[in-house]
């Protein structure tokens, strides 16, 4: 319904940038995630598409042309709050209805799509409760409710499940997912959790410092992070660095690392020193004299799905993998370590 | 009791202060209210209802009742509309600002009750600091006279009660938070909705008790209606006075305090009823 383009946005608080350039793309009915740790600038952006912070520079538009001049009140966005935001002295069904009574609509509609949007988020019943009667999933539901009965062009939700215990969290997160997706409403959806990201997202922009470091589908930002700080965020990996790069054509290189030589895919261009990105899927024990690596284990751990090893390398480098459960390993054991070269990226060093 | 229940134990030293220092001077009053006249004593021997009778039947004690109630309600509503900003403004400050604005509104309770009702005497008189302004800025030809008038009254009264109205207020618009205002405009509400349907019924629980505090204390004002108001208008803490230390009617001036009390009582009852719904759904 809506294209949503941000472009070198820039926030500043007397003398902290909290945004230095953010650039990101929403196309019609994606839901883009705006990942990051606290104060990396994500819910800073969320805001200035919101309304309720105005950008010191650069732009936001949508579907071409730009909103900065439009105030909240008037941008027909949807948003959902971390805490919620359910207006206190308010039922829930005059919580989901307020909007409609501000657009001054009849009464009859404005009961019809509260009740239309109390059985999507299923809470049937609960139209004359007060939120502080209701629990949290609850509460985080008719918030959902409340941003989508006025039927938004864009939905903002910023970190939405942050306040859910683990089972809930998961509820809400397909439900919203769910929602979304049915509707076709562009979304943008601020959090720190990573697998929340990735399971949700069209598009996941990793922030850093108020920048986005990289802005590119989970798939991506997963398998070929531009930098370390990217890979780090999005889930457990190794790092080791190597002695040469060799370009092997288009984002092809051949490299020797902790002693041995490897060609594999990487970020296009690189020249200067390198690091090896090794996630632990894509390790494997094997015989010391069978393995691309050669390494001592110096810690292992039983997981029940899993045998979490921690090996060093000849270079003091260490190395994290999630070995066959009922593999045997010893303390102090020199192990060999297969590498599947298709979950193996090559990454630029970056200051950090 | 005893050591069965320390909570009760802790509770003696209060209850002690109430029965000594007001459930007793009441019961007294009321029993007072119903002796007859003495002579040569402040009470007679026998019991009688009345000075209820004749405070009841007397269309100047109604008339002087319903100023009493009437004055101290637009006292109420005054004070209520010029403290809003005042706490609205108190409540958005932070660090030296909020200490600085905290001393401006406490300023007036820092004078004692003769020094600033003299003060408004002064100010007030025909060529007091008031009448020479207007004069000055031409908007008036002729001094007014200010003083001993009801308006000069409620203008010092609300002038006095006002951080009993702005403390409670800011304290509540404090609690609202800010997520909820830019909610209600992510859905469309302008600034006027905004004030209007999120931070005046959730600024409630501080309207409420400020509302009370004035009134009951504007019912009760003494000394600020007897030196401005003049000898014109009554009010009834004057005309009790009156009865205690004038003419001595103490039966029928405890009368007068008892019927003043009880219809005070009733109009903050009523209040309260009227308010209950809004007080129940916006008290956090």
């Amino acid at each position: 319904m809506a294209t949503v383009e941000v472009r070198d946005l820039r926030k500043r608080y007397q003398d902290f940038l909290a945004l230095d350039g953010v650039s990101l793309k929403a196309e019609t009915g994606q839901l883009v995630t705006l990942l990051g740790p606290s104060g990396c600038g994500k819910s800073t952006t969320l805001r200035c598409l919101a309304g309720f912070l105005e950008a010191n520079g650069g732009e936001i538009t949508v579907d071409g042309e730009s909103i900065l001049g439009t105030p909240a009140n008037r941008r027909g966005f949807g948003v959902v709050f971390q805490n919620y935001a359910l207006f206190p002295h308010m039922t829930v069904a005059e919580n989901i209805g307020y909007g409609l009574k501000i657009q001054k609509l009849p009464k009859s509609e404005i009961e019809t799509r509260v009740y239309d949007a109390m059985k999507l988020v299923r809470l049937d019943g609960l139209g004359d409760r007060l939120p502080r009667a209701i629990s949290g999933g609850q509460q985080q539901r008719v918030a959902l409710a409340r941003a989508l009965v006025l039927k938004p062009k864009l939905l903002l939700l910023d970190e939405p499940l942050a306040n859910l215990d683990a089972r809930l969290r998961d509820e809400v997160r397909w439900l919203i997912r769910d929602l979304q997706q049915q509707s076709g409403i562009t979304a943008f959806y601020v959090t720190h959790d990573q697998s929340e990201a990735m399971a949700m997202s069209d598009m996941v922009a990793v922030m850093k410092a108020g920048r986005v470091a990289q802005f590119a589908t989970p798939r991506e930002i997963y398998q070929k992070p531009t930098e370390r700080y990217v890979a780090d965020f999005t889930g457990e990996a190794n790092f080791i660095p190597c002695q040469s790069v060799t370009p092997q054509g288009e984002g092809r290189y051949a490299i020797t690392a902790a002693g041995a030589t490897l060609e594999l895919e990487g970020v296009p261009g690189i020249t200067g020193p390198a690091e090896l990105l090794l996630r632990p899927e894509a390790l494997s024990l094997t015989a010391p004299e069978a393995g691309t690596f050669k390494g001592t284990v110096t810690k292992s751990a039983f997981l029940g799905a899993a045998l979490h090893c921690e090996i060093t390398l000849p270079d003091g480098s260490m190395l994290k993998l999630a070995a066959e459960p009922n593999h045997k390993v010893r303390t102090g054991e020199v192990v060999g370590i297969a590498i599947d070269n298709s979950h193996a990226w090559l990454m630029p060093e970056v200051a950090p | 009791m005893s050591l069965k229940n320390p909570k009760l134990l802790l509770a003696i030293p209060a209850i002690a202060l109430i029965f000594v220092f007001m459930i007793l001077p009441i019961t007294n009053m009321v029993e007072m209210s119903f002796r007859t006249p003495g002579t040569s004593a402040p009470f007679g021997d026998d019991y009688t209802a009345q000075h209820y009778d004749r405070i009841l039947s007397d269309g100047h004690y109604w008339s002087v009742l319903i100023r009493s109630l009437l004055t101290a309600g637009l006292v109420t509503v005054l004070c209520l509309i010029v403290s809003y900003p005042i706490a609205w403004h108190m409540s958005k400050a932070r660090g030296m600002k909020a200490v600085f604005l905290y001393a401006c509104i406490a300023s007036p309770l820092m004078t004692g009750v003769l020094v600033r009702n003299f003060g408004w005497m002064i100010a007030a008189a025909l060529n007091g600091p008031l009448n020479q302004t207007l004069l000055g800025l031409g908007i008036i030809e002729m001094p007014l006279r200010l003083l001993f008038t009801q308006g000069l009254v409620i203008l010092a009264l609300v002038h006095v009660f006002v951080p009993f109205m702005v403390l409670p207020i800011n304290n509540a618009l404090r609690n609202i938070s800010p997520t909820l205002i830019e909610a209600s405009s992510s859905m469309g509400a302008t600034r006027r909705e905004v004030f209007r349907d999120i931070i005046l019924p959730l600024s409630f629980p501080g309207i409420y008790p400020g509302m009370i505090l004035v009134y009951v204390l504007a019912v009760a004002a003494y000394v600020t209606p007897a030196l401005l108001g003049g000898a014109m208008v009554s009010y009834m803490p004057t005309l009790i006075i009156g009865e205690l230390t004038g003419t001595f009617q103490w039966p029928f001036g405890s009368a007068l305090a008892i019927v003043l009390s009880v219809s005070t009582i009733l109009v903050v009852a009523l209040f309260t009823a009227l308010t209950s719904r809004l007080m129940e759904r916006s008290k956090a």
